[in-house]
């Protein structure tokens, strides 16, 4: 992986390395290339499209509303809250 | 050099279901207060698993067979990534690898002809919640309650030319999905939404230009001034070299009437889908599939077609009432008691479309039943009611949806009244009361009777036979 792959990376996952966490990232990506380099070679070409790893599929609710939990409830473990909204650092400037 | 506009459109649905999509918390937000609506899955708390609501898929396939789409019966959700406070889990459940619907088509008709716009996909997902900006300078205030809620995505091919061809694409849409009644689709209300990408090219080549994805348009007519301005704005980079295109999303500020660069457009890649572990596939079975495709309603065209072969209606009468479905369910729930196809038209058509454009309701506002109205025209085609005072019932209807019209008719004096002796009397008064319209008539002038008529009628609340009315009033002068 080259530097410019990795800082669109950052920038998507949202992180800042140093430049040890960009080396040992780096190695890592490398070993993973090279082991999907492998994978890609084998030939999909009429295989169907695995959906899940499980064989099941899901199970759907009906159409009802229920609502066992206060708001009051989910906020507590909220670090600021104001007028029932949670609150975060501002997003736009 | 002539250009040529390419467009493709991605439009957001809010489905009518009554819960979210993935837990039970209600979908109705709207006048709640913040986060009334939520739970520890739709906040996105760890741990939480999400569980389909299978109105939601009821819905996707729906839709998609409206638009003529091949359905996926084995359909799976997968994650986007996604950072922004809106979501809380840091991912939107959307469907990527085997969205619920696919190659479908939607027939549009502009000044240009008859065109088929192709449906790349329809897929399911939640909506994101909403964030506040000036409670506080230092914070933003966040919202879940409308995280969740079911969207369906529908994604065109590049295969629209022009702001008429959008705004018929979506006024087709509109109309095809209240049709099968899956969503409201109101942009004013936020219930329909739609990102247009667009480029322009030199006329009857196949080069793609430079893609730009728009946002923030919140009604038809802003779309296309959008369209309008975003076409300008490329042939002039590409004639004049103003600027240099690139491919990135902006903004639509309708009241400045630009578009501003919001950022560089994300790849698909970017985003960097997954198949999400916590829902299994939905395998839809032959039952399931069959009986969505059981209630799917009759396409606008094909209730045109029987309303003019089966009720003997004009082309442009049945072309007005199958315009929406709530008039096309008032229509036949009226003709169902009234039994008489062309007065049900005509009380539509001239009274109830009247009072819906006077009320500046839409078409699909409208709220009173069908049968309610066939009684209407019952008691006045049975002499029972005047027409002028049917009218007043009608009126009466929209504001209060529980009115017996009969009833109603009794309780407020506007039923019919068959007293001969209250009309002559009544008559005679007018006459008396009015000797100038009395000798104008009698010299040949017409018009002096309805003056005696409009006294009459005004004096009797309508209630009386219009055609007993004027021969008694002519009698009455007779006699002078």
């Amino acid at each position: 992986m080259d530097r410019e792959t990795l800082r669109k990376l950052e920038m998507l996952n949202q992180l800042s390395l140093t430049d040890e966490q960009k080396d040992e990232v780096t190695a890592f990506f490398a070993k993973r290339d090279a082991e999907l380099e492998i994978i890609n070679r084998i030939d999909t070409e009429n295989v169907e499209r695995m959906v899940h790893v499980m064989p099941i599929m899901t199970v759907v609710r009906e159409d009802t509303v229920n609502q066992p939990f206060t708001r009051e409830a989910l906020q507590q473990g909220a670090p600021e809250t104001d007028e029932g909204y949670w609150c975060v650092p501002r997003v736009m400037e | 050099m002539k250009y040529e506009t390419v467009i493709g459109l991605e439009v957001h649905v809010e489905l009518a279901t009554n819960s979210k999509i993935f837990c039970s918390c209600s979908a109705h937000s709207y006048g709640a207060d913040p986060n009334e609506h939520v739970c520890p899955a739709c906040c996105g708390m760890p741990g939480m698993l999400p569980v389909v609501n299978k109105r939601v898929v009821d819905f996707g396939m729906k839709a998609g067979l409206m638009l003529n789409c091949d359905i996926n019966r084995t359909t799976t959700f997968d994650k986007k990534s996604y950072y922004y406070p809106d979501l809380p889990a840091a991912y939107q459940t959307t469907q990527w690898f085997a969205p619920v619907a696919v190659n479908g088509t939607v027939e549009i008709e502009t000044s240009n002809g008859r065109k088929s716009v192709r449906i790349k996909q329809i897929h399911m997902e939640e909506d994101a919640g909403k964030l506040v900006h000036d409670i506080r300078e230092d914070t933003t205030h966040v919202d879940f309650n409308r995280t969740s809620v079911p969207l369906i995505e529908i994604v065109s091919q590049p295969d629209l030319s022009s702001a008429e061809e959008v705004e018929a694409y979506l006024e087709r849409l509109k109309n095809l999905l209240r049709y099968a009644k899956v969503a409201e689709c109101e942009m004013a209300h936020g219930t329909m939404r739609c990102d247009v990408n667009l480029s322009v090219r030199p006329e009857g080549t196949d080069i793609l230009g430079v893609r730009t994805e728009m946002k923030n348009m919140n009604s038809i007519e802003a779309i296309k001034r959008a369209i309008e301005y975003e076409v300008a704005r490329h042939i002039d980079a590409i004639e004049n070299g103003t600027e240099v295109l690139v491919q990135e999303t902006r903004r639509w500020d309708d009241i400045k009437g630009k578009s501003y660069a919001m950022r560089t457009k994300e790849t698909a890649g970017d985003y960097r889908y997954f198949p999400d572990p916590n829902v299994m596939p939905v395998v839809i079975d032959d039952e399931w599939f069959n009986a969505i495709k059981e209630t799917l309603p009759e396409f606008p065209e094909v209730k045109r077609a029987r309303y003019a072969e089966e009720f003997g209606l004009s082309e442009y009468d049945a072309d007005q009432l199958s315009k929406s479905i709530a008039l096309c369910e008032c229509f036949e729930g009226a003709v169902s008691v009234c039994k008489n196809a062309k007065d049900a038209a005509n009380w539509m058509i001239s009274e109830v479309m009247s009072i819906l454009n006077a009320r500046k309701m839409t078409y699909d506002m409208l709220n009173i039943d069908g049968k309610a109205l066939g009684e209407i025209i019952l008691l006045v085609s049975e002499g029972k009611v005047g027409r002028a005072n049917g009218k007043k019932i009608l009126a009466a209807m929209f504001d209060d949806e529980t009115i017996e019209p009969a009833k109603y008719a009794e309780e407020n004096g506007l039923v019919m009244s068959n007293d001969t002796g209250l009309i002559e009397a009544t008559a005679k008064a007018a006459v008396a009361a009015d000797p100038k319209a009395v000798s104008d008539f009698k010299g040949g002038k017409e018009k002096a009777l309805m003056s005696l008529f409009g006294r009459c009628m005004k004096e009797l609340k309508g209630n009386c036979d219009p055609q007993v009315l004027r021969k008694i009033l002519i009698d009455e002068i007779n006699k002078q």
